[in-house]
């Protein structure tokens, strides 16, 4: 699991890359600790090569959304994988964030 | 309402006019009958009074004729006499003394018959108290009979007569009395003198009236010239009332014809006190034609009939209302049972309907599980009455079939209520609880909250582990169920626990037992071993297990309850069903799981642990050929699964182990997780509400959800001590 955080133009890229599962979501939660805090700015996560993810990834982009939305910001998720979807939808996570 | 309104004014004016219909039926009959009686009674009257008149008159013409034969006899002896005067007076004693009713008598001659009598001749003899008294009369100058009309009337006709009755003093009083005058001829047939008798009648008042026909009636004799002859005495009768009588005979007389003297002539008339009255007179039917009469009174001739009438009338009165009473009453309870027949048609029909309701809440359809081979159910609930307090239910959830079987206490539409509710509340306590102790106590606290009607409920619950045949059950104070196996018949032993709904603070407890593949439990009510016989004698528990222990292991549960209810009903015979007959059969007949494949992996509680799960399962996977997305759903549904024990089954700090058993036959692939942990039921966890918003959504039970979407079944088992969490998919279609 790879994960990286940039900022460019007032916003944060995240590039999430191979398996998210819960050993891997607790590594990445130290690297996305600014994001928990974007004062108001709009957070794109690229999935393009995210390949799995477990309820515990889950559970962070979902405090990063709370957290994003508090200060008017948006949370969207980039070029995500039909399967990663259905894991989504089946936890009713597919209406909460924007995908691209 | 309006029905009921209408048939009961409907009613009480036809019953009304029945019994006016017949009231006036009767008492046309009576009237026509009174009329009847009353014309039979004036007939009788009529020959009656004719008697009584005949008999009077001839009693006083008998007494007239007896007087003339008298005097007839004595003409002889006067005749004999008439040459010498002075014997005269003896003769006229002798007349006197031959009849006892004459007074006096008297001849009295022509003047101057005898020169050397004196002018006037008349010897006269009558009686006193001291005997008879013979005087000559004409010596007196105050007495010229010969101005008496009585002569004048002789001298003329020279015929005998009676004379009209007159008063005469006497010294016995004054009497009433009648001369009969007789003309006396000498040889030549010259008329020479009368001979008159005195005819004393003051006794034929009294004998007329010894005898009446009625108390107050009275007979009299009078002339036609309204001259009174013989009455009743002045204490019976007033004289008024005598004066009254004669004075309307004597007005009746003038109008009448003179020449119908044969019939009796009949004069009503009416008192001054109101009294009716009716006067019979006839003349007597010879010489001097007197009249007799005969008065009675309306109210003695008419008054026994009219006394029956009225007695008749107050029968028929009383009658009629007492019939009016009963007809009103008739209708009534006519009435009411005609409303208690439509109201128990109502009730019946809406109790047709509860049965119906409550036989839709038990399970109908059977075989239920027709796919599934490791487990086949029966039941059979016959009520005794429409509706019925039994209640039996199953399903399954995971891999666990939930069952009960339960008795509410009583019978009819209150028990069915009850087991309506018990049912609902069944369900609803096992729909995140497997623990039967738990959910019996869940049953048990909601049934004693408002248990005012003081009902209970034995009842059985049991929650069977499908992949183990692990039974877990609770019994309330109901009968103990069978396991029919191999080798033998046995009662499932059960702790003597409270039925549910006594009390609210019952601790409940769970027991366990092993179910043999093969073996079949039967539950069953009291309604089974306390069925009776028309000899009131009960089926019971030896019986029971008689049949049940006859039946061959290969039966399946229809055709073991089949036998049951054949050896029952056959017990029973014609005898009314007293109870609700239930009875439950389940088999459990698991199929061996033939694995090709079977690895095990044991991890830490350290979700650091994870990778390696996931190079076990990709492993498993691989092996199996699965490809994705199903070997990734297979891997997420796991490390949820796996994750979600390592959190919650060992506290913080507490190192432990999971072991992770994968094993399949080709087509379906579990998962078994054990842990040593503490007890956790993730199954019966809430799942997570995923219509919520990103504010509302909370951390956790995520897990779980995906764990159930990914997978088919999810079952979770705690046996020795152990968390087993079994997670199943079928993978022969991918």
């Amino acid at each position: 699991m790879k994960t990286k955080i940039e900022e460019i133009d007032g916003k944060w890229i995240a590039t999430l890359e191979g398996e998210m599962d819960t050993a891997a979501a607790l590594e990445m939660e130290e690297v996305l600790a600014p994001l928990y805090n974007s004062n108001g700015k709009d957070i794109t996560f690229d999935c393009t090569h995210l390949e799995y993810i477990a309820s515990s990834g889950l559970r962070i982009l979902l405090g990063i959304l709370k957290n994003a939305k508090a200060n008017g910001g948006k949370v969207v998720l980039k070029n995500v994988s039909n399967d990663i979807k259905d894991v989504f939808r089946m936890t009713g996570f597919i209406d909460l964030f924007i995908f691209e | 309402m309006t029905y009921q309104w209408f048939s009961k004014k409907l009613g009480g004016w036809r019953s009304l006019g029945f019994v006016i219909a017949t009231a006036v039926l009767l008492e046309l009959i009576s009237a026509i009958q009174y009329y009847y009686a009353h014309y039979l009674l004036e007939n009788e009257l009529e020959e009656r009074v004719q008697i009584e008149l005949f008999s009077k008159s001839k009693m006083l013409h008998y007494t007239l004729s007896s007087a003339e034969t008298s005097l007839n006899e004595h003409l002889w002896d006067i005749q004999r006499n008439l040459n010498e005067p002075d014997s005269l007076f003896a003769v006229t004693q002798r007349l006197i003394e031959a009849n006892s009713k004459i007074h006096g008598a008297f001849l009295a001659f022509i003047p101057d018959y005898y020169p050397q009598k004196g002018h006037l001749f008349e010897p006269y003899a009558y009686k006193t108290n001291n005997g008879i008294v013979v005087e000559q009369l004409s010596e007196n100058d105050t007495h010229d009979y010969t101005k008496h009309p009585a002569y004048q009337r002789m001298e003329a006709e020279k015929k005998a007569f009676w004379s009209d009755p007159y008063q005469y003093v006497t010294e016995e009083g004054p009497q009433s009395l009648t001369t009969y005058s007789y003309p006396i001829c000498d040889r030549d047939g010259h008329f020479i003198a009368i001979c008159g008798i005195d005819l004393s009648l003051t006794w034929l008042g009294d004998t007329l009236n010894t005898r009446h026909m009625y108390p107050s009636s009275f007979n009299l004799f009078m002339t036609e010239s309204g001259n009174l002859i013989a009455a009743p005495n002045k204490d019976s009768v007033s004289v008024e009332r005598v004066n009254r009588v004669v004075s309307m005979i004597k007005d009746s007389t003038v109008a009448r014809s003179l020449t119908d003297n044969q019939r009796s002539t009949e004069i009503a008339f009416t008192e001054d006190n109101g009294d009716q009255g009716y006067i019979y007179y006839a003349h007597m039917s010879d010489d001097p034609h007197w009249l007799v009469a005969v008065v009675c009174y309306d109210d003695e001739v008419y008054g026994s009939l009219a006394k029956m009438r009225r007695h008749i009338l107050l029968l028929m009165v009383a009658g009629f209302l007492l019939l009016g009473l009963i007809i009103i009453r008739t209708i009534r309870n006519m009435l009411r049972l005609k409303q208690a027949e439509i109201k128990e048609e109502r009730i019946n029909s809406e109790l047709r309907v509860a049965k119906e309701i409550q036989l839709q809440m038990l399970p109908k359809q059977f075989p239920p599980y027709p796919n599934r081979k490791d487990i086949d159910i029966f039941g059979s609930l016959v009520t005794a009455r429409e509706v019925g307090g039994d209640l039996f239910d199953f399903f399954l959830r995971d891999e666990k079939l939930f069952f009960c079987i339960g008795d509410v206490s009583g019978k009819g539409t209150p028990s069915a209520m009850l087991m309506a509710v018990t049912h609902a509340l069944f369900r609803s306590a096992s729909a995140h609880e497997n623990n039967p102790a738990r959910i019996m106590q869940a049953l048990n606290e909601a049934s004693c909250q408002g248990n005012d009607s003081n009902m209970f409920v034995t009842m059985f619950i049991g929650v069977l582990d499908l992949p183990t045949g692990h039974l877990r059950y609770c019994n309330a104070g109901h009968d103990a169920p069978f396991i029919l196996s191999h080798e033998a018949l046995n009662a499932v032993e059960c702790k003597p626990h409270l039925p549910i709904g006594v009390f609210e603070d019952i601790k409940y407890n769970q027991q366990e037992c092993q179910l043999e593949p093969g073996s079949t439990l039967f539950l069953y009510t009291d309604g089974l071993t306390e069925a009776k016989n028309s000899l009131r004698e009960l089926y019971g528990l030896p019986r029971t297990e008689t049949v049940l222990a006859s039946c061959s292991r290969q039966l399946t549960p229809k055709e073991i309850i089949e036998v049951v209810s054949k050896a029952v009903h056959l017990f029973v015979g014609d005898a009314e069903q007293s109870d609700d007959l239930t009875m439950l059969a389940i088999r459990y007949t698991p199929t061996a799981f033939e694995s090709i494949l079977s690895q095990t992996l044991t991890l830490k509680n350290d979700v650091h642990e994870v990778p390696r799960l996931h190079d076990f399962l990709k492993s498993v996977s691989k092996q199996l050929n699965m490809k994705d997305p199903l070997a990734a759903q297979l891997r997420l549904a796991v490390e949820e699964a796996v994750v979600n024990v390592m959190d919650y089954a060992y506290p913080t700090g507490i190192e432990g182990y999971v072991t992770i058993e994968a094993i399949s036959n080709g087509k379906q692939l579990r998962v078994i997780i054990t842990d040593s942990g503490i007890p956790f039921d993730p199954t019966i966890q809430e799942k997570a509400d995923i219509s919520l918003t990103a504010e509302e959504r909370r951390i956790g039970g995520l897990g779980i959800l995906l764990v159930r979407d990914l997978m088919d079944t999810v079952n979770y088992e705690r046996t020795d001590g152990k968390n087993i969490l079994t997670l199943i998919k079928e993978i022969s279609n991918s």
